[in-house]
């Protein structure tokens, strides 16, 4: 075997089912609200959801503190400036209300999640589902003994309209409007998402589950996402998403807000598989109260590039925030990841662990913050970051930014990079496996212990997509 | 003040670079290179807080105002600083400036000039070695965020010394230099340019120190060395200028095939000191060693920027700094280990380790990596923490008082680094001098 | 009483966990005490909490040094008031020499600005090691990093000679010790007995009690002694096994 059949084959072996969103329906939308941005598609969007008049201001506003912020490349990558803002749609939606069953569902919707085994989950193991195509949800279902618990389960729309109450006093507040340009962008043309309460003491022990699809060209999805886990409640909610490959790029700005309530606890676990065309730019951060604990698990396959450092603020004694992160960057993509660990009281403590595989000429980046100011006691964090490269010319980059002072607070950081070692190749092909099968072992046994963080249901589908994927292009 | 002579004019004033060009009429390139730098340092900006290469250094507090070229000192003063400017018995050679001034040229034992090594000060080198200087001399950038003070140091280049140590030569002993501040309000930019030929070897330390610990000062040093095929340098820079002093050093390092480069940096002095700090390796075989030491006490901050370049493959670099941090002192660590595509059997190792004795400090830590290569073996590490709870208990068990056990383990905590020094005497004068500190504070 | 290490009534937990239950034990001056107990019965934690560690909380009780309480003290102030533990586990000092760490310690004894005798003590510190049979050149090295266990355990003894304690407490001192070693430290031990200086001897197996002979023997229990003799204690002991101490207890209640 020559070097590059070696390399060629070894890329293949780890590549995962790209294929299996990559398809697409015609597109036929009663409510466009046109192409480029500017303040009559802000408008468009309020006025097609009906929403009141501080809605409406609160998305004017962060228009404006979206065109003033400049673009972040002086610390980002130069890529974020081949986004073109006047290509793209913001609004796109075929205008029904999202549906309670698939049957009410249009058929080549429903065909799409058909095809992507939501329902099919949803019978399985989900306690609700929300499935978006496009900037609307098209079906928002919750089994019915977590709505007698009290668990609200819908979107901004309703979430805002329907119990502000609950929803207004933390909207915008756990990431603010200005937080960055994408958060900006979010806020001012949002649409779509989930909107979660768990009120006290619920503990939901199967998972909401939310699902987004892309299926138009030049189109951006900019859900936004607000969980509340009341007093001692528990809750873990999953988000998968796909879209086809177009020849043009798309974009993705999400917003998610997650406020765990003193001893509350909330899982979010992300699946993000994007076709490689898409630009990935979501903002995610946590605010964890006394005793309570946030914990991020997300997982990047998919994307061009991805932007994405779920961070937790630890604003009560004794919370907890954790950060477990898988990313595979292959050819052309750039998977920028990380993790935001804010300590703002005594006997905190946050965990992060961050792998990352760079396959052919991919890239993978760890960005970190960590910060510990003064007057604090008793913090603890430890941060683990591991890259493995697989090709000569793959890349990795680690970036952490750690500050620590006050009483009896510790910080530890460490990140090593490496490759598949040839002695641990030839022992498994020694042992009768094909190369593209020792490699996908190899990488398996690197992520195995953040897999099997993932709910049941999950890791198992993680690794049959990476194995099938192997056995397919060895063979 | 009426009697201010243009000579000792206010650094930010045209005519002050302008006169101090005036003493090298003659070597018009080196003039032209001076009012190349100052055009640079008068168009760059001064960093700012949102500046990625300035992340967590208090920009706000950068001032160049109010500091002046220093006049040539007494020679009272002169003879006082000399005498203590002997840290090592038997230096290969000894060169001291004050405030700017060379006071002492130095003197190689005839051997060593036979062999063709070149100790001297950059103002007699300009005469006797032109070429060699327009080679070698500043043709470094500051890849680490302080261009505008390099710019600076360039426009008013004029102390510091040469160091050229020919093909095979070997020298053990160190070469010394010692440069001391001592008006207050003085601006210094000592520049240090080293090259080890072939198979060479040698050893240089500085020490930057002030005759008075309140001085106000300004200090802009500059180091340039180049590591031949094959060569070996070793580098002992001590910062312990006086506690009002700015500091900035810009140093980079060249090394070819095979060489083996190592440098100690120890931290004592300085309101606010920053050291820019580049190994760039380009070529195989080559194996760079970087440690760090400080303690930090006051208010004062020691900004540390690394960058560990792989250019060429096979090659080796290890990185230690260490920081202990009292009262409301603050340091910041921010290293980049870079392996370029092609650099494959790099090995290459970053550690940032934070002792705080005091709630009040504060310890930043950013290490970094840019790996371009797969058949790599990269890691880095950062801890901050407080002492070993068991280890204290140890001492303490042994009737040690809670203060002496905090130091002696604190000590030991530098010893790691200061046990790789390659003099033992300057070792000791150093280990002794961050005893004083901590005696002090 | 007042030559005496003696301890009343201690009960002391690590977190949650009670593991010293209303122990007292009476060491005179001049004598040597072996503790033999299972593991997990509270041998270390005894050790600890006479040195004063922070990890142990102390629920009621007292310790004293001829006569003076050392419970509630710090543990540097213990150990100058004459205790010295031998750690069954010493730590690591990275970048401490051995020298200067018993140098620092000496210093700590000595009356605030008194003159340190720098020549009497390598003088001293060299005698003491020739007779642990260490190498001089431990002297320059850092403490207990890299050690053997055997060099650590003599290291251990080499400080307990220097210190010159009233009382010393040995933990478990012959875990991790070969045959030749194990002479070696036992031989300075008994060479530090005599009428001023008492000995905690604590340990799983007797073989350490053929070299440092007991004058008592006691065998601790879920916190406490349960069972005190002369140094046939320690034989029969072996002999029967810890299951005997067990059952015997057992048929006690």
């Amino acid at each position: 075997m020559s070097e590059i059949d070696d390399s060629q084959s070894q890329r293949e072996a780890i590549e995962v089912d790209r294929t299996k969103g990559d398809f697409k329906y015609e597109e036929n939308y009663a409510f466009d609200a046109g192409i480029g941005l500017s303040e009559k598609v802000v408008n468009y969007i309020a006025d097609v959801k009906g929403e009141e008049s501080w809605i409406r201001e609160f998305r004017l506003k962060a228009l404006k503190t979206f065109t003033d912020l400049p673009m972040p490349t002086h610390w980002a990558t130069e890529d974020l400036k081949n986004i073109n803002f006047d290509e793209i749609r913001y609004y796109l939606s075929k205008g029904q209300k999202p549906s309670r069953t698939w049957e009410e569902v249009p058929d080549d919707v429903k065909e799409t999640f058909e095809r992507l085994g939501i329902p099919e989950a949803e019978r399985k193991f989900l306690a609700g589902v929300e499935a978006q195509f496009d900037s609307e949800a098209v079906y928002s279902r919750m089994k019915d003994e977590m709505s007698k618990l009290g668990v609200i389960f819908c979107g901004p729309t309703e979430g805002l309209r329907d119990h502000p109450e609950i929803f207004r006093k933390w909207f915008g507040k756990v990431i603010p409007i200005g937080d960055n340009k994408f958060s900006a962008l979010n806020s001012a043309v949002f649409s779509g998402g989930s909107f979660i309460y768990v009120p006290k003491g619920v503990k939901v022990a199967q998972p909401l589950q939310a699902y987004f699809r892309i299926n138009a060209e030049n189109f951006g999805q900019f859900e936004r996402t607000l969980i509340i886990a009341d007093e001692g409640s528990e809750i873990t909610y999953m988000e998968g998403c796909t879209a086809p490959k177009f020849e043009t790029a798309t974009l993705h700005s999400a917003v998610v807000e997650l406020v765990a309530l003193k001893g509350a606890k909330i899982q979010y676990i992300t699946v993000q598989n994007w076709s490689a065309n898409v630009f990935n730019l979501v903002t995610k951060r946590g605010v964890a109260e006394e005793d309570a604990e946030v914990r991020w698990i997300d997982c990047n396959i998919g994307s061009r590039l991805t932007m994405k450092y779920p961070g937790v603020v630890l604003r009560g004694k004794r919370a907890r925030g954790e950060v477990l992160s898988i990313a595979l960057a292959n050819d052309g993509q750039h998977q920028d990841t990380g993790a935001k660990m804010i300590h703002a009281a005594d006997e905190t403590t946050s965990n992060i662990i961050a792998k990352s595989i760079s396959v052919g000429a991919g890239r993978s980046t760890y960005r970190g913050l960590v910060h510990m100011p003064k007057t604090l006691r008793n913090c603890k964090n430890n941060t683990e970051c591991d890259a493995l490269l697989i090709n000569e010319h793959s890349r990795t980059d680690t970036y952490p930014a750690i500050s620590v002072r006050g009483q009896k607070n510790s910080v530890q950081h460490e990140a090593s990079v490496s490759k598949v070692s040839a002695e641990q190749i030839f022992y498994m092909m020694q042992r009768g496996l094909s190369e593209g099968e020792a490699m996908s072992l190899a990488v398996n046994g690197f992520v195995n212990d953040l897999v099997k963080e993932f709910p049941m249901e999950y890791s198992v589908e993680l690794k049959r997509l990476i194995e099938l994927q192997m056995e397919g292009s060895v063979g | 003040m009426a009697t201010l002579s243009p000579s000792v004019g206010n650094i930010l004033d045209q005519a002050t670079q302008k006169n101090h060009s005036q003493t090298q009429v003659g070597h018009d390139w080196f003039v032209q290179l001076k009012q190349k730098g100052w055009e640079n340092f008068s168009a760059l900006p001064m960093p700012k807080r949102n500046d990625e290469k300035w992340r967590y250094s208090d920009t706000r507090t950068l001032n160049l105002e109010n500091y002046h070229i220093g006049k040539t000192p007494s020679e009272d003063q002169v003879n006082q600083l000399i005498a203590q400017s002997h840290f090592i018995s038997r230096p290969a050679g000894l060169i001291i400036h004050i405030d700017g001034h060379c006071v002492l040229r130095p003197a190689i034992s005839a051997e060593l000039a036979a062999q063709g090594v070149k100790f001297e000060s950059l103002q007699d080198a300009l005469k006797h070695h032109p070429a060699l200087l327009k080679e070698f001399l500043l043709k470094h950038e500051a890849g680490l965020g302080g261009s505008k003070f390099l710019a600076l140091h360039q426009a008013y280049l004029q102390s510091g010394y040469v160091l050229h140590v020919p093909k095979g030569v070997e020298i053990k002993q160190p070469f010394v230099s010692v440069n001391w501040t001592l008006a207050d309000g003085v601006a210094v930019f000592p520049h240090a340019l080293v090259i080890a030929d072939e198979r060479a070897k040698l050893s240089i330390h500085e020490y930057n120190l002030s005759a008075t610990p309140q001085l106000k000062a300004l200090a802009i040093s500059a180091a340039d060395l180049y590591a031949g095929a094959g060569a070996n340098i070793s580098r002992f820079s001590v910062q312990g200028w006086s506690n009002e002093t700015q500091s900035f050093e810009i140093a980079n390092t060249s090394g070819a095939k095979d060489s083996l480069i190592s440098s100690v940096n120890a931290a004592l002095g300085s309101r606010r000191a920053r050291l820019e700090n580049t190994v760039r390796i380009d070529g195989p075989g080559a194996d760079v060693r970087l440690y760090g030491i400080s303690v930090a006490t006051g208010e004062q901050e020691f900004d540390q920027r690394t960058l560990q370049i792989h250019n060429a493959g096979k090659a080796k670099s290890d990185l230690l700094f260490k920081n202990v941090l009292l009262d409301k002192s603050r340091t910041v660590f921010s290293g980049l280990i870079k392996v370029a595509p092609d650099a494959q059997q790099t090995d290459a190792y970053q550690t940032n380790r934070n002792l705080l004795l005091s709630g009040e400090a504060e310890a930043d830590s950013m290490p970094g990596l840019e790996i371009e290569a797969n058949d790599v073996k990269c890691s880095h590490g950062a801890t901050t923490g407080q002492v070993n709870p068991e280890e204290l208990f140890y001492l303490l068990a042994r009737g040690i008082p809670l203060p002496v056990a905090q130091e002696l383990l604190a000590e030991g905590f530098l010893e790691e680094v200061l046990s790789k020094v390659d003099d033992e005497e300057s070792a000791a004068v150093v280990r002794e001098m961050f005893r004083q500190k901590f005696h002090q504070s | 009483m007042s030559d005496s290490l003696v301890i009343k009534n201690l009960n002391a937990s690590i977190g949650e966990r009670a593991i010293l239950k209303d122990f007292s034990l009476t060491v005179p001056k001049g004598e040597v005490h072996a503790i033999m107990g299972p593991n997990g019965t509270g041998k270390s934690t005894l050790a600890k909490v006479l040195a004063g560690h922070p990890d142990y909380t102390v629920q009621s009780g007292e310790a004293f040094i001829d006569g003076q309480q050392i419970i509630g003290q710090e543990p540097d102030a213990i150990a100058r008031a004459g205790l010295f533990l031998a750690f069954q586990y010493p730590s690591e000092i990275p970048g401490v020499t051995i020298a200067n760490f018993i140098r620092a310690a000496l210093v700590a004894r000595q009356a605030k600005g008194a003159p340190f005798d720098a020549k009497a003590y390598y003088a001293e510190l060299y005698a003491k090691m020739d007779a642990l049979k260490m190498d001089r050149k431990f002297t320059s090295r850092f403490v207990n990093e890299g050690f053997s266990g055997g060099e650590k355990k003599r290291c251990e003894i080499l400080q307990l000679m220097m210190l010159k304690p009233k009382y010393a407490v040995l933990d478990e001192t012959d875990s991790g010790l070969d045959i030749d070693a194990l002479r070696i430290v036992s031989e300075g031990v008994n060479h530090m007995r005599g009428p001023d200086m008492g000995f905690l001897v604590i340990t799983h197996y007797q073989r350490l009690l053929e070299y440092i002979v007991p004058d008592r023997v006691h065998i601790m229990y879920d916190g406490r002694i349960v069972h005190s003799g002369g140094k046939e204690l320690a034989i029969e002991l072996e002999a029967k096994g810890y299951e005997w101490v067990k059952k015997d207890l057992a048929n006690a209640k």
